[in-house]
């Protein structure tokens, strides 16, 4: 009998403890390299500065921009509606429910894209889903939206429509949100580009 | 950090080289406990020898704390833990015949190696009819493979299914095995048995 | 208790000790235990190397050359059923149980021991693959890790030779 005791004796107040405490729900599934890398070759990852423009000009309430610099350059300078985790502070439990979720697709966004990317390395090896890379970063941000070159009378269509389109939407996001109607009727041009830059919704979803 | 493989923390050679530790260390301990021995195995059914059921419970429950600890200190990822699929025909029917095939012969499949090892005759031979079974199973897989994949339901846990959280189900585990001991042992002084 | 029995471990530290190997399987590998998968991989492989066209033909053997690329036998469970068979060696030596015999009760011949032997081993071997896994794999490393079929398959099998326990009676008494 004194075996049978002594096994009690451990296994009960350890059955104890184990049924008191919550349970340990961490990470749902962790990435390996290979597939890490393959993401990231495949830039599954990157959303064109065009479809983030059309959503915030259509105030899209699925999609939400983070910009991961640091405060003060969130606070000189950021996106309509963006808010801020600098990447330093990005494995603090008060961003968890930002990050970790399927509701909205986040992007990520910094000066250039090697920051932005630093954060989506993270959230997706954490195994986060719906989290993005705005293309090109704050820079190219400004080149192609706000300050659009015209392209070259030989190029094609296609480009003219994109070009039109980024004038629209950078008047409508530098101008302070005020679209005049002669504007809005010139974006009508526009509307294929608008369709040919699908959302990525679910884009890269579990394994 | 756990479990090692899944993570890549190891190679897939050093996997099978530790395979081999581990199985080393389960066939010594499967020995020492006395599941060599077809007899001794048989007696939990007839009460007069109750190892299986202690060293199969106490075994479980040291292995599912063990991990249920291990997932709390943050060692071991329960997800990526492999949890047999539940296909519920075939469980309760490959269990039966399983259950026919324990009192018949004497050994499980692990056992019956462990038996071989230290020169079991009896033993080889139901690693023999093993062989056998898997084969018949393999070829006549058509006739029966409904009911292999019949009645799906995922890889449920059973706390899941019951509504407990794991630690709950644990510790109610361990109460009813430690029960089950309690009479185990109370029928070995009951039904005691000859030497052999 | 008896000194016959001091020959053995105590059953539960011999069951904390297969519980710690347990543990230590899942926390390396990801996964129990197991007995069964080593036979299949080993039947896959004669059937694939003796018989290429029945192999063919069974679902059963393409599913599993499906599932498990490359060798066969160069799976976990083989190397970890090597492991027991060197381990099961190992303590027979120790505890001087090394002995070529046949074990029965003294109301049944050898014969008949090997014969049920046999029909043990043959409705095993088909029930483990039916069941996905056996008493090791499937009954003790499914509750380790709470699994529902784990619990089943092991009521299962345990409720089954109870049941049938009175039958077989003079086999082992």
């Amino acid at each position: 009998m004194k075996p049978l005791k002594l096994l009690a004796l451990f296994v009960i107040p350890m059955g104890l403890i184990i049924a008191a405490v919550p349970q340990n729900k961490t990470k749902p599934y962790k990435l390996t390299a290979d597939q890490l890398l393959g993401e990231a070759n495949t830039r599954t990852q990157y959303i064109a500065p065009e479809t983030v423009a059309d959503m915030i000009v259509k105030k899209d309430p699925s999609f939400r921009l983070i910009d991961v610099r640091s405060q003060d350059d969130f606070e000189k300078f950021s996106l309509p509606g963006a808010i801020n985790i600098p990447v330093s502070d990005l494995l603090s439990d008060k961003y968890e429910d930002v990050l970790n979720q399927d509701v909205k697709m986040n992007i990520f966004y910094s000066n250039g894209t090697i920051t932005a990317n630093e954060a989506w390395m993270v959230t997706r090896q954490l195994g986060y889903k719906n989290n993005f890379v705005l293309e090109g970063g704050l820079n190219y941000w400004f080149n192609a939206i706000l300050n659009p070159q015209k392209p070259a009378s030989t190029s094609p269509d296609e480009e003219f429509a994109k070009y039109d389109f980024r004038l629209s939407a950078g008047k409508a996001l530098g101008g302070g949100m005020t679209v005049q109607t002669t504007q809005s009727q010139s974006s009508g041009s526009a509307k294929p580009a608008l369709q040919a830059a699908p959302k990525k919704k679910k884009a890269s979803g579990g394994c | 950090m756990g479990p090692l493989s899944v993570n890549e923390l190891i190679s897939a050679n050093t996997n099978l080289f530790l395979a081999f530790i581990i199985g080393i260390g389960f066939g010594f301990v499967l020995e020492q406990s006395g599941f060599s021995s077809s007899r001794k195995l048989a007696g939990v059914f007839y009460g007069y020898d109750t190892v299986v059921l202690k060293v199969f419970f106490t075994a479980a429950i040291t292995a599912m704390l063990g991990l249920l600890f291990f997932s709390l200190f943050g060692w071991v990822d329960l997800n990526l833990v492999y949890v047999n699929p539940t296909y519920l025909t075939s469980a309760i029917i490959g269990g039966i015949i399983m259950g026919a095939g324990f009192i018949i012969g004497g050994y499980c499949p692990g056992t019956s190696f462990c038996g071989a090892s230290i020169g079991k005759i009896d033993a080889f031979v139901f690693i023999g009819g093993l062989f056998l079974g898997v084969l018949i199973f393999g070829l006549g897989y058509k006739i029966w493979d409904g009911m292999y994949m019949a009645k799906f339901l995922g890889s449920p846990k059973i706390s899941q299914t019951l509504g407990l959280s794991d630690g709950v189900f644990a510790f109610l585990l361990i109460i009813v095995a430690l029960a089950m001991f309690w009479v185990a042992e109370w029928a070995e002084k009951k039904f005691p048995r000859k030497e052999y | 208790m008896e000194a016959k029995k001091t020959k053995y471990l105590n059953p539960y530290v011999g069951g904390v000790l297969l519980g710690i190997v347990l543990l230590a399987a899942n926390f390396v590998s990801g996964r129990g235990l197991g007995a069964s998968g080593a036979i299949k991989s080993s039947v896959v492989t004669a059937v694939t190397t003796i018989a290429p066209s029945a192999s063919e033909k069974s679902g059963f053997v393409k599913e599993y050359r499906e599932e498990h690329p490359g060798n066969p036998m160069k799976t976990w469970l083989v190397f970890e059923m090597t492991g027991v068979l060197v381990g099961g060696f190992l303590s027979g030596a120790f505890a001087g149980r090394l002995k070529l015999k046949v074990e029965h009760s003294p109301n049944i011949t050898s014969k008949k021991r090997l014969l049920l032997a046999l029909t043990g081993g043959v409705l095993f071997g088909f029930g483990s693959q039916l069941g996905r896994g056996c008493t090791s794999g499937s009954a003790l490393s499914g509750m380790a890790v709470l699994s529902l079929g784990g619990f089943i398959t092991m009521m299962a099998i345990f409720g089954t030779a109870y049941a049938l326990a009175y039958f077989f009676r003079k086999n082992w008494i």
